[in-house]
């Protein structure tokens, strides 16, 4: 078992990004930055019809136009598509405006087929199948634990909820994409990805060609939170675009492309029951669910249930359960992994319950949460969080706030994984006292690459911007894909060893007993003319796996207009050993931030008599601005005794579940679907006109 | 978007000529690049019409004059202005985000076009485009209109028309060889009518100022949008009044994003004309201005929005 040193000096220190100078001087090429030689626009053309039988793809008149070099159809033969978006055809050219052009035409013959867009229409028997051999609805995941009926009928409080969330979209602020060389001597695809050994294998698998032929290339990319690990449907276009052009093509998706086919965080609908004896001690739960992961839900897909479940009762111990989950298919867009997935969904419904059923016990939130919640962690979490936040003073009854503008608090607990194993890394250190570390892992934006930074200048006693860090190079040594919030677990062990090996081998080649910080240069000018080399990895004992983390919000609701406005998010949260303290409450910001846009403003909206999404672009899909940020505190409880652990995921999970209470307290009316709009406000409210009703 | 020419005349008489039935007028190009670039829009020629002489000053006098050039920032940050027409600032202050407010105009904002998702949607033929059905009737319609007199159901959504018109402003129109000086409810009349109208210009009729009378009242301009900034008003509301303590004489209160109009009810001005303001006269005031609204499924929100609005504003008013 290795062990991080006990007393750490630039670990656990605040080190600023080390890539900062190349972000702001624009300096630092993103996957849509790079402009190898010769290099066209590609462009994707996508299917106009939620459902269709696609018979024919022309794109004879298209491969014609003036400045296109290449186009190329999704797939020969008759096909049937499956939601408005679907990939059919893609063209490369010369310019932005040829390939769009060039999009406009391309012939297709098509029989339209019946389609079905929004859930709950879905599931029912004679709706429009998505996949015609099975129904929409898939037969229920169900688990059962003890005699819940019982439980019910013996429980002093007994709260119903029914909880829904809408699909989420992913909009990372760099649209997926990638550049990509096709050449007879192998393949070079500048990735916006959070892995690039994934696109590695996905692109040599779709091309059939060796792996050791592939070269994936990540210098910096602009977020995925789970939507970019393989080459995509448009990476693979891209790379035959470019075997068809001859020259290396940039295909990278469009606003509007990226609401509709590059996955999306499921819908919910939760029906709830939940039981307490009189002291408030869970007995009993009982939820009947479903959701949508678009065309890969429901009973054709595979996994059953699968595709939209979530954990539940969450993170609450409950004697007896009975857990109902089911997916359904619609023709929209797939989900796919979305910062903690399922999680959030799961605390909504959790949190939103057990806050129902504290105002029916009259009992304070947190002390009914610290009742029935088994982490330590999270029980001690919520004590720091509520005296920092001043839940004592703020907590009141529900609805108590006086004035048309009501005050309200909320809190909201996660649980997260953020293990890592499995990373390499390689050490080259010079005799001119300059040293670089070799890394096959990618910076999604997080600060990995000053995280290894960090960790190296640890080890040999310097300063990280002194070290020279080498990632997102699938010829670097191998390490995983950036999901689950495992980099940071995965990475720094490897760096931690690899420079552990490589100071120990400069030492004994030198002679020197302690080549650390001030000795440093004079022990490298000692090894002569050739460099020094050394390889590491992952070590167990210096990283490890389960976080907690509590949140806490304050509102304000303006019960008139419904406009809520989150005035504060309070964060406490565990990662274990932090490696660096300023990237990591920037990591737990931005998550509060995503939570915030869950909370108050995202939702995909599909329409049902056309099959299209209707808000594919930022004006009408809402993402929250700087101006509807609150005040954010973080906390972070140390605990280096555990290791590294990731942090990226579980601060985005409580967020949204804080803020609903939050207004449930301040209003007295719980609004149980998220987005909180004005409009949901004033409709639980019993304030909205009614549909066809008059003043 | 599709190919065009593009011109760039020293003359109003250039511009119309140049527009002809087939061409576009382009100031701040927010609205008509956005209709270009997702083909709804295809103009054969687009005449810049920022070279125009004259129509980028703000002058005061009886009435003041706002070319229509100038951009929604100056007037945000023009300070004799703010203090002349608060509401009109407040107005521009809402638009869009710092960057928009830079290039957008005057021009611009009153005749911009609808921003229904589903007219705004590249595949969509909605009614307003020329198809046969609005599909937001049935459909998604939390962002649409509470009154109207057509089956278009897509609210008017220029903040300044809203402001305007509380003001009594008058847009000056050049139609044809003729300038035409039109109160706001003319300038929007058609679009109550017209399923396809977004207002009630013709494709030649070119924006050239706004004339303000500087009649001693004063004015109020408050949103609710969903976003603390850079969004779309669910609900607008602008008042202007001459305010004698509470007393409230030359009354209008208008509101804007529920209908193709701003919309204002005379009922409520002759109501409020002459009456020391409070809470009790405001709300009694903000259900006349709203009893004919009708609530489709999703924007029956909207009302309540509508009520607290036409009340803040007027408190507003008087301070």
């Amino acid at each position: 078992m290795s062990s991080w040193p006990e007393k750490l000096t630039v670990v656990g220190g605040s080190t600023k990004r080390v890539d900062t100078p190349a972000k702001v001087t624009g300096e630092a090429r993103y996957a849509s930055d790079v402009q190898p030689t010769g290099w066209l626009y590609g462009m994707i053309f996508r299917s106009r019809w939620p459902a269709a039988c696609v018979t024919r793809v022309n794109v004879d008149k298209a491969r014609k136009m003036p400045g296109i070099k290449a186009a190329v159809v999704e797939r020969d033969g008759e096909r049937v598509v499956r939601f408005y978006g679907d990939e059919l055809a893609a063209v490369a050219g010369v310019s932005k405006q040829a390939c769009l052009d060039a999009l406009r035409a391309i012939e297709v013959e098509a029989t339209p087929l019946p389609f079905v867009v929004k859930e709950e229409a879905a599931k029912n028997l004679d709706a429009p199948r998505v996949w015609p051999d099975a129904p929409n609805l898939a037969e229920p995941n169900v688990r059962e634990k003890g005699d819940v009926d019982k439980a019910f009928a013996g429980a002093a409080a007994v709260v119903d909820g029914f909880f829904t969330t809408p699909v989420q979209l992913h909009h990372p602020l760099e649209t997926h994409g990638n550049t990509v060389s096709v050449t007879n001597d192998g393949v070079t695809c500048w990735a916006s990805t959070q892995g690039i050994f994934s696109v590695r294998e996905g692109l040599a698998s779709y091309l059939d060609v060796p792996q050791e032929k592939v070269r994936v290339i990540t210098d910096y990319m602009g977020g995925g939170f789970g939507s970019k690990f393989g080459p995509g449907p448009h990476g693979g276009l891209a790379a035959r675009l470019s075997q068809a052009a001859g020259v290396p093509v940039k295909l990278m998706l469009t606003r509007f492309d990226q609401a509709l086919a590059v996955g999306n965080r499921p819908s919910s609908f939760q029906k709830i029951r939940l039981g307490a004896d009189a002291d408030g001690k869970l007995v009993a739960f009982d939820m009947d669910s479903f959701g949508t992961a678009g065309i890969g839900a429901g009973a054709a897909s595979a996994g059953g249930g699968g595709g939209s479940g979530f954990p539940a009762p969450y993170i609450y111990a409950v004697p007896n359960i009975r857990v109902k989950q089911a997916t359904v298919a619609i023709n929209a867009g797939q989900s796919c992994a979305f910062r903690a997935p399922g999680h959030p969904i799961a605390s909504f419904g959790m949190e939103s319950i057990m806050d129902e059923l504290a105002a029916k016990l009259k009992m304070d939130p947190v002390e009914l949460r610290v009742k029935n919640d088994p982490s330590k962690i999270r029980q001690r979490e919520y004590a720091i969080g509520a005296e920092r936040f001043g839940w004592k003073q703020k907590y009141k009854p529900p609805g108590s706030s006086p004035g048309p503008v009501k005050v309200g608090v909320g809190c909201a607990g996660a649980t997260w994984g953020g293990g890592g194993r499995g990373s390499q890394a390689e050490a080259q250190i010079n005799p001119d006292g300059s040293v670089e570390i070799r890394c096959g892992t990618q910076d999604l934006g997080t600060g990995s690459r000053t995280m290894v930074g960090v960790v190296a200048a640890e080890v040999f006693g310097l300063k990280p911007e002194q070290i020279t860090i080498k990632i997102g190079d699938t010829r670097y040594p191998p390490s995983g894909a950036s999901g689950g919030s495992t980099t940071a677990a995965s990475v720094c062990p490897a760096i931690f060893d690899t420079c552990t090996v490589a100071l120990q081998k400069l030492q004994e080649t030198t002679g020197v007993a302690d080549a650390r910080g001030a000795n440093w240069l004079a022990a490298c000018k000692k090894l002569g003319v050739n460099p020094l080399t050394a390889h590491g990895e992952w070590r167990e004992g210096l990283s490890s796996s389960g976080v907690g983390g509590v949140q806490f919000a304050e509102v304000e609701v303006d019960t008139e207009t419904g406009l809520v406005k989150v005035r504060k998010v309070l964060c406490v949260q565990d990662c274990g050993l932090i490696v660096n303290k300023l990237t990591c409450e920037t990591l737990i910001h931005g998550g509060i931030v995503m939570g915030l846009g869950y909370a108050l403003y995202e939702e995909r909206v599909m329409d049902a008599t056309t099959g299209f999404v209707l808000n594919p672009n930022f004006e009408t899909y809402k993402l929250p601005n700087f101006a509807d940020v609150p005040d954010i505190e973080v906390i972070l409880m140390e605990m280096p005794e555990r290791g590294v652990i990731g942090v990226g995921e579980p601060c985005t999970i409580p967020t949204a579940s804080a803020i609903a209470n939050a207004v449930a307290n301040a209003i007295g009316v719980r609004v149980s679907s998220l987005p909180i709009t004005p409009a949901r406000v004033l409709m639980a409210s019993g304030k909205a006109v009614k549909p066809g009703g008059t003043v | 978007m599709n190919p065009f020419q593009y011109a760039s005349p020293h003359s109003v008489d250039g511009a119309i000529s140049q527009a002809g039935d087939h061409g576009r007028f382009f100031a701040g190009g927010i609205d008509v690049l956005g209709e270009m670039k997702e083909y709804i829009a295809s103009p054969r020629v687009l005449v810049n019409v920022k070279d125009l002489p004259g129509t980028r000053d703000i002058s005061a006098g009886k009435p003041w004059t706002i070319g229509a050039n100038v951009t929604i920032s100056e007037i945000e940050q023009h300070a004799e202005l703010k203090l002349v027409f608060p509401g009109l600032q407040q107005a521009a202050a809402e638009v869009g985000s710092p960057q928009i407010r830079n290039v957008a105009t005057v021009g611009g904002n009153l005749a911009q076009h609808s921003r229904c998702w589903y007219y705004r949607h590249r595949d969509i033929q909605c009614l307003k485009r020329g198809g046969s059905t609005c599909y937001a009737r049935e459909g998604e319609n939390k962002y649409h209109s509470l009154f109207t007199g057509n089956p278009c159901i897509s609210p008017v959504v220029s903040n300044l028309a809203v402001a305007l018109a509380a003001l009594d402003a008058k847009v000056i129109v050049r139609r044809g060889k003729d300038e035409v000086a039109m109160a706001i409810p003319d300038l929007y009349a058609k679009a109550w009518d017209n399923p396809q109208a977004h207002n009630s210009l013709g494709p030649t009729d070119l924006i050239l100022r706004v004339q303000i009378p500087d009649d001693g009242r004063t004015s109020a301009y408050k949103q609710i949008s969903e976003k603390a900034s850079f969004d779309w008003a669910l609900v607008s509301c602008a008042a202007a009044a001459k305010v004698d303590g509470k007393k409230l004489s030359k009354v209008r209160v208008v509101l804007g994003a529920v209908s193709p109009v701003p919309y204002q009810v005379q009922a409520a001005h002759e109501f409020l004309e002459g009456k020391e303001l409070n809470d009790d006269l405001a709300a009694h005031a903000s259900e006349i201005v709203l009893k004919d609204a009708v609530a489709l499924d999703h924007n029956g929100y909207k009302v309540p929005i509508a009520r607290a609005l036409i009340r803040r504003t007027l408190k507003q008013l008087v301070g």
